[in-house]
């Protein structure tokens, strides 16, 4: 089946390639959902592509107005108006001619314009208009079959709220319907897109988020694991931090392919960990990304100066590349898409994200979170990239969980950071809690970070590890 | 106006008669009617003379067009059946897929031997 490519960025991937052609859709929301502004985009992206649509409006907003406010945006082009973009009012003939005119109308403009695609906003406001059920399923049973025969697709754009896309005869005709809707999570206003039904494609259901910026609509696809068993073949290479003593215990390093929690209190050195593990690939050879949430690039480099790495010939050569993003922006949704499409296009081998803890503070419901995280790990392991999670542990001296939310499920290895008090001083020590398939130290050893890097010292009589 | 015209276009009644039937199976009374409007359409701009023909629900009759042969012995009515005929197939296998239109095309092609169709057209 023909499909009608949207443009927009990634939605064409949620429905298998596009939009079929001459399926009739609605576009469903409350005002300033953004309804208006989807079609609008993936009409002037069309009319790059050639194809002309006819847009009528009811009683929604003039074609001054909505001029206007489209000018906002990069995806707009005045070349198009008049031609590729014909703008009619169809609220006029509503008011002076009456409901039975309406298909007449529409059957005219759509001789004379010969459109690819048919825009009516709103629809909503055309059965407010009817005066019974009967009669405006009738017209909508006509219409939808006559565009379908004058092969157009169509888009139907109205004020539905949610509970009315079961309920109202349109939506049993609709070939398909998205649903926009926004709420406030934490510090952000979110929107999200459903798609409820789509004939004669696959799509990706459940809740995509999407955001308005000058560039038009961009969505933001729900990532989720792919099929029913999570099954990995077993590797046996090694990926070591370069520390000897550390990829000792873990029988030459973690094990390709693995997520790996490092957990420890602040200041036990879990960034430095992280980055030296990164470090060691690129020496090696392999790409690695460093996905920051906490720290800043540049306050990233200071601290490798000061453990005496010299990152910044790994970080021109591309073999090493740090993302800061701001915990202040961080935005799950948004960022667990992009942290896979960052991984796709660098052939990452290594991977820290430092850390998880500050996902977790971004988000508003903790299914969310661990849904994320899961996700993310599974994608991870799919690609066969070797990942250290960072999370943070409040508890300094006792490790009464690795994590409060049980997130130690999806690792592999768990790689346990604390202090203890010796003789009024205090020490960090470390331990492995659980390494899959390898043969782990089960020895508490401390450590130490000084300008001449991270050294693993003995191991220590009296700590507890588990007290 | 000989017989031949007669037969010429009684044929082609029962031709396009043919296709609405075909074509109901798989988009309705309702849309074949809608296509066969649309084709007029289309094909008025070149021959304002296809716009006699009559259409309903499962009757479709060419008898006001064999008329209007009185005042104009010249109309190409080949050359129009035919490119009626061209531009129905050609949408209907749009909106169904080429491989249920070849079906109808074959079926046809088995009825009217003289009269070529191609839903590739």
């Amino acid at each position: 089946m023909d499909k009608l490519k949207t443009g927009i960025k990634n939605l064409d991937g949620i429905l298998s390639g596009g939009i079929p052609v001459y399926s009739l859709n609605i576009v469903s929301g409350s005002p300033g959902s953004g309804k208006t502004i989807l079609v609008q985009n993936i009409i002037f992206n069309s009319a790059r592509n050639g194809l002309k649509s006819l847009y009528l409006t009811t009683i929604s907003e003039s074609q001054f107005k909505m001029v206007r406010h489209l000018q906002e945006f990069e995806f707009f082009s005045d070349e198009f108006l008049g031609d590729k973009f014909i703008y009619g009012d169809l609220g006029t003939v509503l008011r002076k001619q009456g409901t039975e005119k309406i298909l007449e109308y529409l059957t005219e403009m759509i001789k004379r314009h010969e459109p690819n695609i048919f825009v009516i906003d709103s629809f909503k406001a055309i059965r407010d208009i009817f005066p019974d059920e009967k009669t405006f399923k009738a017209f909508v049973f006509d219409l939808a079959a006559a565009l379908s025969i004058w092969e157009i697709t169509v888009f139907l754009i109205g004020e539905y709220e949610e509970i009315e896309l079961t309920r109202l005869s349109e939506f049993a005709i609709a070939d398909g319907i998205f649903h926009l809707y926004g709420q406030e999570e934490k510090r952000f206003q979110k929107r999200y897109l459903r798609i409820l039904k789509m004939r004669g494609t696959n799509f990706e259901n459940g809740e995509h988020l999407f955001q308005i910026s000058p560039a038009g609509i961009e969505v933001y696809p729900r990532i989720k694991p792919k099929g029913k068993e999570l099954q990995y073949g077993v590797r046996q290479g090694r990926k070591g931090f370069g520390i000897t003593g550390l990829d000792e215990m873990m029988d030459g390093g973690l094990t390709e392919g693995t997520i790996t929690l490092l957990s420890g209190g602040t200041g036990t050195g879990k960034t430095s960990l992280a980055l030296k593990y990164l470090l060691d690939g690129a020496e090696k050879g392999e790409n690695g990304l460093f996905l920051s949430f906490e720290e800043p690039t540049s306050q990233l480099m200071d601290n490798a100066r000061y453990l005496g790495w010299e990152l910044d010939k790994y970080l021109a050569d591309g073999r090493l590349d740090i993302k800061f993003i701001s915990p202040i922006e961080l935005d799950v949704d948004v960022h667990a898409f992009e942290i896979l499409n960052m991984v796709r296009g660098n052939k990452v081998g290594r991977l820290v994200i430092d850390s998880i803890s500050s996902f977790e503070s971004s988000v508003s419901d903790m299914q969310k979170y661990k849904d994320y995280l899961w996700a993310i790990a599974h994608q991870l392991k799919m690609r066969n990239i070797t990942s250290i999670f960072t999370v943070l542990n409040e508890d300094l001296f006792s490790p009464a969980s690795v994590t409060k939310d049980q997130i130690s499920l999806i690792a592999d290895n768990i790689i346990m950071l604390r202090y203890v008090e010796e003789k009024s001083s205090i020490k960090k020590i470390l331990g492995i809690l659980k390494a899959r398939g390898t043969n782990h130290d089960r020895d508490i050893r401390e450590y130490e970070i000084t300008p001449n890097g991270i050294n693993v010292l003995g191991k220590l009589d009296k700590a507890n590890m588990l007290r | 106006m000989n017989d031949f015209i007669y037969k010429k276009i009684e044929r082609y009644e029962n031709l396009l008669r043919e296709m609405w039937t075909a074509s109901e199976k798989y988009i309705g009374t309702f849309s074949v009617k809608l296509l066969v409007e649309r084709v007029v359409w289309d094909l008025s701009k070149e021959y304002r003379e296809i716009e006699l023909l009559h259409y309903n629900e499962g009757m479709i009759s060419c008898a006001e067009i064999a008329a209007s042969m009185k005042k104009n012995p010249n109309l190409p009515i080949d050359d129009m059946f035919m490119k009626f005929i061209t531009r129905y197939v050609e949408i209907l296998s749009r909106l169904i897929g080429y491989e249920n239109t070849d079906k109808i095309a074959n079926w046809l092609n088995e009825e009217f031997r003289d009269i070529p169709f191609d839903s590739k057209d």
